[in-house]
């Protein structure tokens, strides 16, 4: 991987605007096509797009590997809990116990906003990971 | 929290699977016996329920039913999920004193138990794809476990194959749902008469492609090429969970779209012409397995192709438009599961101990561990369909249900499939229990001493005289077999009696 | 050209990418071209005239002529789109291992072996 200087500077003033995009498109996910997925893409894209331009070496120190990992775990078993909250409260599972907002309105359809984050969370570590792997360790993991 | 029961018996293997890869690596074994025992616990709670008939949906979400998407527990549900989870503990008992055997495998194993479950239980038709999906990837993951070289070869195959085939699923679910405008199966099953009277062709198309998709995930014979390479190249424990269960998702799901969609209103033209096909593919399905089979002289590639002769069986009893046959084919669809998962059980004993995969290098293996040998003749005697076991009371109802609906043919080739059957296993226990060749003993005694030092423990033979064990009951008494099967056939024939002549 | 048409012809076309190629890349390439034709055929199905991006916000929560494109077949296919990005990283996966083992990518030289 070429380091040229043009591209490590655009690369690093336009880090923090893709990172807000993907916010965006986590928390708009009930208003837009979108949601938690794409989110997290857009945020795994980010990092990706640092790797591409600085090294593997230099973004795994900031982005570590085993972070990323313990990250993935958490967030899905977080995504069984919120789940299950349903149940202890008497619904089927996944019900919204948030209150419903009104129509159009970013804090409205109950728990969606946040399943939405989780999975953003548990898609950006899970590409960057995947990148990792393919990349730094070339599939010897 | 019985209401809840559905989703807690695929969400409790899910997060014993992660909760196994975050935190307890080193327990991972005795928390996924306990997770799949506890699932299976959950679901036999529901036997009195499934046993009057009754029916329990369960809405994700409290989204009611053409806006979310639902679970369905009826007889077929509950009979297919019994005999994923009896097979799925059978495997992880099976697989617990291998030592190379980390906490990935365990991960993958319990995710694919829960997937299944959930292909089983969901009454949505794009969900089925979704986590149809999850099975294979997790499928290939688990061949290619080893990281051999054929066996990389066999999973990259079988993961294009299956990409195929379930690109098709969702084509035909598309096409259906353009003019259907709902997902969920009863949905659509209620809007396909005035599909019909719009727009047959639609209904053509989709029902083609979902028939050839789930005719290559089932491994009718033209689309049958993935199979000997995956279940023979897999480590043991996984070749058997794959050969009992997994090839009969897609037989469930065959069996659901069909008499679930296809069936409804006026519309048995198509419906009975898809039948006879099926019945032909089930046909040659028996007639080219057994030829290949007793062509072989791998073990292992020699019992997966026996695997397409058994689906062969099940599809003539599938398609046999009687209440006899079906009974046959899904008692078969459970026979086979406990009979095969037992047969690679033994046959990945028998590598492990002799040290060698072609059947020729056997000899005398009646003698070195008399207990796997027995077994692996009790069990395929099963297969065969002798009398005492329960492979024959299931192979007699599909034959007799043949010849009841005039078409005798079919009973024949099932019984020459039996006959060819016969010959390939009879070859295999003949040289068990025949003198080993004096040359081998002179030349390598190093290496006869060392397999003899693997003794196969408690864990590993222990499923092998379960499987046993039930399989012998089975074929005495019948009747604790048949009570399994018989509130699916109750579910199925319910919704054909208005439409059939 | 109804959109089950058009699916059919591009998924033909994946398919022969799938079944006639040599390269192990080109097979994988073949792989998501099946998927991106299932995406091809909900998004269209979906299709109003007239309608625009089904992007709700205050203006077109309060109004209510507005004609919207079904979003239904769009959320369906984001979670297609997953799925296909998983296969697609697996089969890579499988092609790097497969490539360390038998130092060549050529379908039919490893099917000799």
């Amino acid at each position: 991987m070429d380091n040229s200087k043009i591209l490590r500077t655009i690369a690093q003033k336009l880090f923090p605007f893709i990172l807000m995009f993907g916010f965006y498109l986590t928390l708009h996910g009930h208003l837009s096509p979108g949601g938690g997925f794409q989110g997290g893409v857009v945020i795994g894209t980010a990092i990706i797009l640092l790797a591409l331009s600085y090294g593997v070496d230099e973004t795994e120190k900031r982005f570590k590997e085993n972070n990323l990992s313990i990250l993935e775990k958490l967030a899905i078993l977080s995504f069984i809990f919120l789940g299950l909250l349903g149940i202890f409260y008497g619904y089927p599972f996944l019900r919204d116990i948030m209150p419903l907002g009104e129509r159009g309105c970013l804090a409205s359809a109950g728990m969606m906003v946040l399943l939405n984050i989780v999975i953003s969370i548990k898609v950006a570590a899970g590409i960057t990971g995947i990148f990792y792997t393919l990349v730094k360790y070339r599939g010897e993991l | 929290m019985f209401a809840h029961l559905p989703i807690l018996i695929i969400i409790f293997p899910l997060a014993i699977a992660f909760i196994i890869i975050f935190l307890f690596k080193k327990y991972s074994p005795f928390l996924s016996i306990i997770g799949v025992t506890v699932s299976f616990i959950l679901l036999i709670r529901f036997a009195p329920f499934i046993h009057k008939g009754d029916e329990l949906l369960y809405h994700l979400g409290g989204w009611q039913s053409p806006l979310g998407i639902s679970l369905s527990i009826d007889g077929l549900s509950f009979f297919f999920s019994f005999t994923v989870l009896l097979v799925g503990i059978m495997v992880i008992l099976y697989s617990i004193p291998e030592k190379k055997y980390n906490h990935n495998y365990y991960f993958l194993l319990l995710l694919l138990l829960s997937s299944m479950i959930g292909v089983i239980f969901t009454a949505d038709i794009f969900n089925i794809y979704i986590l149809f999906e999850l099975v294979s990837i997790v499928t290939c993951l688990l061949v290619a476990y080893y990281q051999q070289r054929v066996a990389l070869r066999a999973s990259f195959n079988y993961l294009l194959i299956s990409t195929v085939a379930l690109s098709l699923f969702l084509l035909g679910v598309g096409s259906l749902y353009s003019m259907a405008g709902v997902l969920g199966i009863s949905s659509i099953s209620k809007q396909i008469p005035m599909i019909f009277a719009e727009n047959p062709k639609i209904i053509t198309v989709s029902l083609v492609l979902i028939l050839t998709s789930m005719g290559i995930k089932s491994a009718m014979v033209p689309m049958h090429g993935w199979l000997p390479d995956a279940h023979s190249l897999a480590p043991s424990s996984v070749s058997a969970i794959l050969s009992g269960v997994v090839v009969k998702l897609g037989i469930y799901c065959l069996i659901r779209l069909l008499y679930g969609l296809f069936i409804a209103g006026d519309y048995h033209g198509y419906f009975g012409s898809s039948l006879q096909l099926l019945m032909i593919f089930g046909a040659v399905n028996i007639i080219f397995g057994a030829m290949m089979a007793l062509a072989q002289d791998d073990l292992k590639r020699m019992l997966a192709y026996s695997t397409i002769v058994q689906i062969g069986v099940i599809l003539i009893g599938i398609s046999i438009n009687n209440t006899t046959g079906f009974e046959g084919a899904l008692f078969h669809i459970f026979n086979h599961a406990l009979l095969k998962s037992g047969l690679f059980f033994c046959a990945g004993i028998i590598t492990l101990q002799t040290g060698k995969r072609k059947i020729k290098d056997f000899a005398g293996y009646g003698e070195k561990n008399p207990f796997v040998a027995l077994c692996f003749t009790i069990l395929s005697l099963g297969i065969i369909g002798i009398p005492p076991m329960n492979g024959f009371v299931s192979k007699f109802l599909v034959c007799l249900s043949a010849v009841e609906e005039e078409h005798p043919v079919f009973a024949i080739i099932i019984i020459i499939g039996s006959l060819m059957t016969a010959a390939y296993f009879f070859r295999v226990i003949q040289i068990f229990y025949s003198e080993p060749i004096q040359s081998d003993k002179n030349i390598s005694t190093i290496d006869c001493e060392k397999s003899y030092l693997f003794q196969p423990r408690i864990f590993e033979l222990s499923p092998i005289f379960i499987l046993t064990g039930i399989s012998i009951i089975m074929g005495i008494i019948p009747s604790l077999g048949l009570s399994i099967v018989s509130p699916a056939i109750k579910v199925i024939f319910s919704s054909l009696l208005p439409v059939l002549p | 050209m109804t959109p089950i048409n058009i699916s059919l012809l591009v998924f033909m076309i994946g398919l022969y990418g799938v079944i006639v190629k040599n390269n192990m890349i080109k097979k994988v390439i073949g792989l998501a071209m099946l998927n991106s034709s299932v995406v091809l055929l909900f998004v269209a199905i979906g299709y109003r005239d007239g309608g625009m991006a089904p992007i709700i916000d205050n203006q077109t929560a309060n109004s209510i002529g507005t004609v919207l494109v079904n979003p239904v077949p769009q959320a369906l296919m984001l979670t297609a789109i997953v799925v296909s990005i998983s296969l697609t990283a697996l089969a890579l996966a499988l092609v790097v291992k497969i490539y360390a083992k038998y130092k060549t990518l050529d379908v039919q030289r490893i099917n000799k072996e």
